[in-house]
């Protein structure tokens, strides 16, 4: 287990993010801190604005004000390893499962060696060996998402961003892939942003959570969830941090 | 193996049809050239054909060649044709798709060209290249080519963004965006485009050789009218019929190949 101190370095600078379409202002001067190594997740309302809150935070989008820095220097995708994995399956239909999962590594020129070892090494993590040399269609759908997770884990990133990766998979499947996501974590030592609007699996795999308010999107609260893991969704105080959160979102 | 292939069989009315198709077909054109119903004259039958293919295949007279010579002229005009269009036109139709630049500079050219069908190019040619193999290809070239810019361009345009924005985010550079993602993900238009082009090219070629030729598929059919002779009009309409039908197969086959991955 990792020190929960407060004392960790900040990994992430986010300051004043604010990002408008024209004027629709949609993130509202946005500024916090991710730790080095720390699972944060953020949850909203529907239509909060999260996505274009994850596309700027990814460089994807630029934001209108307001700067992102990765260990001090400004975020830029060609410096940094960021991560990122989309609510809906990325694979690529003409790579193996395999290759899929490389393709990272081979966009950020890793050492061929260094490669080949982290590959195997992922592939294994995430139990993709028997089937590394399937094709995505031969494939079930929640493995062509851990294809993905692998994919973004590989690269060694400074900041893995994840869009509601388990949004569209069965409840069942869900829980083997978010402990299977929390294992990652902790084998891999990365700096996680998860954006769900699935309160109980916020509070399942995260350290903290960012609660985002109706847009024009501002932090709302911070919570931390100090408990220890594996965690049961029935034990008390399990259940206490969900209602917090709950109270906070307030959809209805 | 996790994975298996499974093997379905083929109904047998599936298997039956088919041939039953074609059989009836000859059958009737058989029968409506031997009961007079049209007269000899316009049309031959499917047996005069048959006896024809057989002399011609030895027999250069009274056109000036057999007919293994004016398939194997037709085969390469109509192939060196298909290829320079891939060439050319595969690769152009790719940068369009993704380039900015090379859309402006190349779209409007090629939407003002593409509408001219590729027979009124023959008077040109002709001044350009007289009647010799040349320029038969160009015309066959400019048939062939449209097929692939389009195809390849939509190919492109179709691309997924969510791999495009994925690829972004690993810091691929726009070229690298262009090779690994947008190619792959644009070639089964690309194979399709092949299977069009080809036919394009085909399908030009006797117009090409309609009007400028001594040689060739589409000579065979010119000569046919000239001497007054439906059986040899016949011959070699099927014998371009034929061809296209085995270049298409041989296509065909090669994609299965290469899109494994992608085809299921």
């Amino acid at each position: 287990m990792k020190k929960m101190s407060g004392k960790r370095k900040a990994k992430i600078e986010v300051e004043q993010l604010t990002k408008s379409f024209g004027d629709l202002l949609v993130l509202n001067d946005i500024s916090f801190d991710v730790k080095e190594g720390e699972f944060l997740s953020i949850v909203g309302p529907t239509g909060c604005g999260k996505t274009t809150f994850l596309n700027t935070l990814s460089t994807l989008m630029p934001p209108t004000r307001g700067r992102i820095l990765i260990d001090g220097e400004p975020a830029d995708p060609k410096k940094h390893n960021i991560s990122f994995v989309f609510q809906e399956p990325t694979c690529m239909p003409w790579r193996t499962v395999k290759e899929n999962v490389a393709y990272g590594m081979e966009t950020k020129k890793f050492p061929k060696k260094k490669a080949e070892e982290r590959l195997k090494y992922i592939l294994g993590l995430v139990g993709l060996t028997d089937t590394e040399n399937l094709y995505p269609n031969q494939v079930s759908a929640s493995m062509e998402q851990r294809i993905a997770v692998a994919r973004a884990f590989a690269v060694d990133p400074d900041l893995l961003l994840m869009d509601e990766p388990y949004g569209q998979l069965d409840v069942k499947l869900r829980y083997y892939l978010e402990d299977e996501l929390v294992r990652l974590w902790k084998a891999l030592n990365a700096t996680v942003v998860f954006v769900t609007h699935n309160i109980e699996e916020a509070v399942y795999v995260a350290e903290r959570i960012l609660v985002l308010s109706n847009k024009p999107t501002k932090i709302k609260a911070e919570v931390r969830v100090d408990l220890p893991r594996p965690r049961s969704l029935i034990d008390p105080a399990f259940v206490e941090i969900r209602k917090r959160v709950t109270e906070l979102i307030r959809w209805w | 193996m996790a994975y298996e292939t499974v093997k379905v069989d083929t109904p047998l009315v599936l298997r039956i049809l088919p041939v039953a198709s074609v059989v009836a077909f000859f059958g009737i054109w058989q029968g409506v050239v031997d009961f007079g119903i049209v007269p000899n004259t316009m049309l031959a039958s499917p047996t005069q054909v048959a006896v024809l293919f057989w002399e011609k295949l030895f027999v250069a007279d009274p056109d000036g060649a057999v007919l293994s010579v004016h398939a194997w002229v037709s085969i390469q005009e109509a192939f060196t044709g298909f290829f320079l269009s891939l060439l050319v036109g595969i690769p152009l139709g790719l940068m369009m798709g993704w380039f900015n630049v090379a859309e402006g500079l190349a779209r409007p050219i090629f939407e003002l060209i593409r509408p001219i069908p590729p027979v009124a190019w023959i008077p040109l040619t002709i001044f350009w290249f007289g009647i010799g193999i040349p320029g038969k290809v160009f015309i066959i070239w400019l048939s062939g080519i449209v097929p692939c810019v389009i195809n390849s361009y939509v190919g492109v345009r179709m691309t997924s963004p969510t791999l495009i924005q994925m690829a972004r985010t690993y810091g691929a550079t726009d070229w690298e965006i262009f090779k690994k993602i947008c190619i792959p993900s644009a070639l089964p238009m690309v194979f399709g485009a092949m299977t069009i082009s080809q036919a394009y090219c085909w399908t030009t070629l006797v117009g090409a050789e309609y009007l400028a030729a001594d040689q060739g598929l589409g000579y065979l059919i010119t000569m046919g009218r000239r001497l007054a002779s439906p059986p040899m009009v016949v011959l070699g309409m099927i014998c371009v019929g034929l061809t296209g039908v085995a270049i298409g197969i041989v296509i065909e086959r090669l994609e299965k190949k290469l899109l494994a991955g992608i085809r299921r």
